[in-house]
């Protein structure tokens, strides 16, 4: 139906309000579909107040930046293409807060697949230095 | 259209002195759509005594099951057309996504089987067939039903059915709410909202009180509360609040009533278009349809037995 989310990231969503993790849903499309309250605090920006954003402004405005600090086009990303091939993936990105400078983060993908087929993707990520500690 | 309900209980049968008024079956509501061909949403134990009432038709009967818990399948076993040589009977049901190759019917057949059940499917007389439904739209004589899946613990469907210009939405087990204050949520986030958008009458979930709900989070259950929000986010024109706790009596279902009927009206709701279900509760959607005026929600009859019998009417 138009107009509504499928049910499998509708529940995703609600997992996802509830964590303290910082993530974030993509929909099938790519967009960034929903960040949580501690995705947000880390990016320096509120879902309430961005609503769901297209892929190539979340890159711009976030990341994630190749070394030269260029942001790194969504569908070039090892985890987009995994993720899109139904398999989950874990990478390591340089990120930009809005208050504050790039930062190192890793992230965990899940793809969400339901009756329907690929809805997007859940993904968890948190802080780390670039040797990868926390 | 002309609804009927039959059982509107959620989770396990509550028979007894406290529950005469709005009836201890589970769900199970009769829909007579415009043809005069019959509908029926869900097979609780109120299935049972629709299947004595419902005359003789030649025409198949269609169920649709919102899932597959056994308060909405028990009466299946129990259902007299079932046993009827010749009488043709279509059940819908949801799909498993985590098992695609599980067909409804094998699914339903692990209650209709032994040891659970004397009988299995393929002993019984009638012609019935089993189809998954799909989450999108199809016609059932002059009625076009449509199916979406919604939050719930397993897979969930809620249905809605429009007839003559007049539509329900049946969602009888839902929690929309779950892990999100469901006032802050945007109209895509929410589950079932557009299945229920503009709906002249919609029964939905209001199992537990708001005191009751913390208590139950994430067992598949609208609040009150929660349920209002939902109904007057959809704009619907009336409100049916139903899969009753089987702890409540009527007593407390009386007080929830008069609590969520002066809730429905501070919220913008026209006054008199919430009650709660009740066995025998009859809601006639022709009534007024070309003016579009809300059905009259008539409570359920005082326990007679007799009013529970169909009488060609609702």
């Amino acid at each position: 139906m138009e107009g509504s989310r499928p049910l499998e990231l509708i529940l995703a969503r609600n997992l996802l309000a509830s964590l303290s993790t910082p993530s974030f849903l993509v929909d099938a499309a790519g967009e960034i579909a929903f960040y949580n309250e501690s995705a947000g605090r880390l990016l320096g920006r509120r879902y309430e107040d961005s609503g769901p954003l297209p892929a190539a402004e979340w890159t711009t405005t976030f990341g994630p930046f190749d070394d030269d600090g260029q942001p790194i086009p969504f569908d070039q990303l090892d985890l987009t293409q995994a993720l899109r091939g139904n398999r989950p993936a874990h990478d390591r990105f340089c990120v930009r807060s809005l208050e504050g400078p790039m930062r190192w983060i890793e992230a965990s993908a899940l793809p969400i697949v339901g009756a329907g087929g690929y809805h997007g993707a859940l993904v968890v990520f948190w802080p780390v230095d670039e040797d990868g500690e926390r | 259209m002309r609804l009927r309900v039959w059982g509107a209980r959620g989770s396990i049968p509550a028979p007894g002195p406290e529950t005469t008024r709005y009836g201890g079956n589970t769900s199970c509501v009769q829909v007579e759509l415009s043809d005069g061909s019959t509908l029926v949403l869900d097979a609780g134990t109120g299935i049972r005594p629709l299947g004595l009432a419902l005359p003789r038709d030649d025409r198949p009967l269609h169920i649709l099951l919102t899932h597959l818990h056994l308060d909405h399948i028990q009466g299946l076993m129990f259902f007299a057309p079932m046993f009827r040589p010749g009488a043709e009977i279509v059940i819908y049901g949801p799909c498993d996504p985590g098992c695609p190759e599980s067909s409804l019917r094998s699914r339903i057949g692990r209650y209709l089987s032994a040891p659970l059940a004397p009988v299995e499917i393929r002993e019984l007389p009638c012609d019935v067939s089993f189809q998954e439904a799909e989450t999108t739209e199809w016609e059932i004589g002059p009625a076009r039903i449509r199916a979406a899946s919604v939050t719930h613990r397993g897979p969930t469907l809620g249905y809605r059915i429009s007839d003559g210009g007049r539509s329900i939405a049946y969602i009888p087990d839902h929690e929309p709410g779950l892990g999100t204050p469901l006032q802050e949520l945007e109209d895509e986030w929410m589950s079932g909202l557009e299945l229920a958008r503009g709906a002249d009458l919609l029964l939905h979930d209001a199992q537990y009180t708001d005191e009751e709900y913390p208590r139950h989070l994430g067992w598949g259950h609208s609040p009150m509360a929660d349920a209002l929000t939902f109904a007057r986010r959809a704009a619907v024109g009336s409100l049916v609040g139903f899969h009753h706790d089987p702890m409540h009596s009527d007593d407390q279902l009386d007080a929830m009533a008069a609590a969520g009927g002066a809730a429905w009206v501070a919220r913008g709701g026209e006054p008199g278009g919430f009650a709660l279900a009740g066995e025998g509760m009859a809601i006639d959607l022709a009534a007024g349809a070309a003016n579009g005026a809300r059905p009259s929600l008539r409570p359920a009859p005082a326990a007679a037995p007799d009013a529970l019998l169909f009488d060609g009417g609702l």
